[in-house]
């Protein structure tokens, strides 16, 4: 095609043919395949980027609501059954033993018991995030607020970003981890499903956060299960060995 | 098929264009699991199937909001071998194990079949016009990005401190650079033009 044939393209979608253009303009397209083909992609290609870019805010809005209704429909029914920690109270009661003893005998001592705690692992690395918007305001203040271990201000500032980004798993990771921080595990249990059932980078880091979760909460057995889906190229692999040890 | 009756499950498509959250959950409730179980049934998982029914989803409502797409048949069949030829054909992809294609589950609707087609058709071309719009020059990208989200040429015009009939020359040619672009991709004869 010349160049002339797609300002005429452009202007004949713009209704803005001039008369005497337009009856030869739609005769060729009866009779000129290759011109005819030509236009159907041009009139095609227009309206995919009218979708894409006009409609940008309207298509992320979609996409997030989705994920949510999907993310909730298949926890709701599909989630797998974590098994409860049957023990949950006699390990506390162990657990207020363990302590007691230690505070009597020394830290020393203690730490042979092997009772290892939530605290001996939650030291996480200072977060960077990507900006992925323009609103850098809000990122800075999660990623300071997160660092700061002002958990509760960061979550305010994870939730901002994934109201226009509902997908950014990133975000989704990082607010999973403030939520253990706040001991707001059935919320935080929700992106952990999703992630560690993905397929994202963050899958097994997600996995080590639901077994420091369940380390927190003293659900031992359920720790342990999920230490052992984590492979060995993973991150925090050596991390999980040294907690399944010393759980075991 | 313009001539043709709409069926009364229209009304979940209009419900995927205008994001309605009660429609949208009323199709993970009424028919996703019959897509779960066909999944589960040949080589998939549940992930698995939560990632084809989103893609799906996704693509009816990219093709409702463009094409006004108008159904009909019943959604169930037309949605359910929408999200089975993308599990085929991923699982074709991924060399993964023999396939047991259960043609009874079949649909023996001859406009389910149809226009799941032509839905997969624009999945297609959608996927081939974004990599295209990819390897475009930046100034026609920040011209068409200029265009269709601020509409009026004149604006676009000032925007990039260019005349409007400049502008509006320049668009034609970006998207008639596109156009060709489309046109030479070996993937062209795929998209039924």
């Amino acid at each position: 095609m010349e160049e002339q044939d797609y300002i005429q393209f452009e202007a004949y979608l713009a209704g803005e043919l001039p008369k005497d253009e337009l009856s030869d303009f739609e005769e060729r397209l009866k009779t000129d395949a290759p011109f005819k083909e030509a236009f159907q992609v041009y009139k095609d290609f227009t309206s995919h980027l009218e979708h894409e870019i006009t409609n940008e805010q309207e298509n992320s809005d979609f996409k997030a609501n989705l994920d949510v209704i999907s993310t909730m429909h298949f926890n709701k029914t599909l989630a797998p059954k974590v098994s409860e920690e049957p023990t949950q109270k006699s390990n506390l009661y162990k657990y207020a033993i363990a302590a007691s003893v230690a505070v009597l005998i020394g830290v020393f001592v203690f730490t042979q018991f092997n009772y290892p705690t939530y605290e001996d692992f939650n030291s996480y690395e200072p977060i960077s995030l990507s900006v992925r918007s323009s609103d850098v305001a809000v990122f800075n203040k999660a990623e300071q607020s997160f660092n700061a271990q002002n958990y509760e201000a960061a979550i305010a500032a994870f939730n901002t970003i994934l109201e226009d980004d509902f997908s950014n798993l990133e975000i989704q990771l990082y607010k999973s981890i403030a939520l253990v921080e706040t001991n707001q595990f059935e919320e935080a249990d929700l992106l952990f499903n999703k992630l560690s059932n993905g397929s994202s980078a963050y899958k097994d880091k997600a996995k080590w956060i639901l077994a420091l979760s369940y380390l927190k909460q003293e659900r031992n057995s359920a720790c342990i299960d999920v230490l052992k889906t984590i492979p060995e190229d993973a991150e925090d692999y050596e991390s999980a060995q040294k907690l399944l040890n010393q759980l075991d | 098929m313009s001539k043709k009756k709409l069926h009364e499950d229209q009304k979940y498509i209009d419900g995927l264009a205008a994001n309605n959250t009660f429609i949208i959950q009323a199709i993970y409730d009424k028919f996703v699991p019959k897509v779960i179980n066909y999944i589960k049934q040949n080589s998939g998982d549940v992930y698995d199937a939560q990632d084809v029914v989103q893609e799906t989803i996704i693509t009816i409502y990219n093709q409702a909001k463009q094409k006004k797409l108008e159904l009909t048949c019943p959604f169930d069949a037309y949605f359910f071998l929408l999200c089975k030829r993308k599990w085929l054909n991923q699982l074709k992809k991924s060399g993964r194990k023999e396939v047991t294609i259960n043609e009874e589950v079949l649909s023996k609707d001859d406009d389910a079949q149809v226009l799941s087609f032509e839905t997969s058709v624009f999945e297609n071309k959608q996927t081939l016009f974004k990599a295209m719009f990819e390897e475009l020059g930046e100034a026609c990208k920040d011209l068409l990005n200029a265009t269709f989200k601020i509409k009026s040429m004149e604006e676009v015009a000032k925007s990039l401190n260019i005349t409007y009939a400049y502008a509006r020359k320049k668009k034609s040619l970006c998207i008639g650079q596109l156009t060709k672009l489309v046109k030479a991709s070996p993937k062209f004869n795929q998209l039924n033009y």
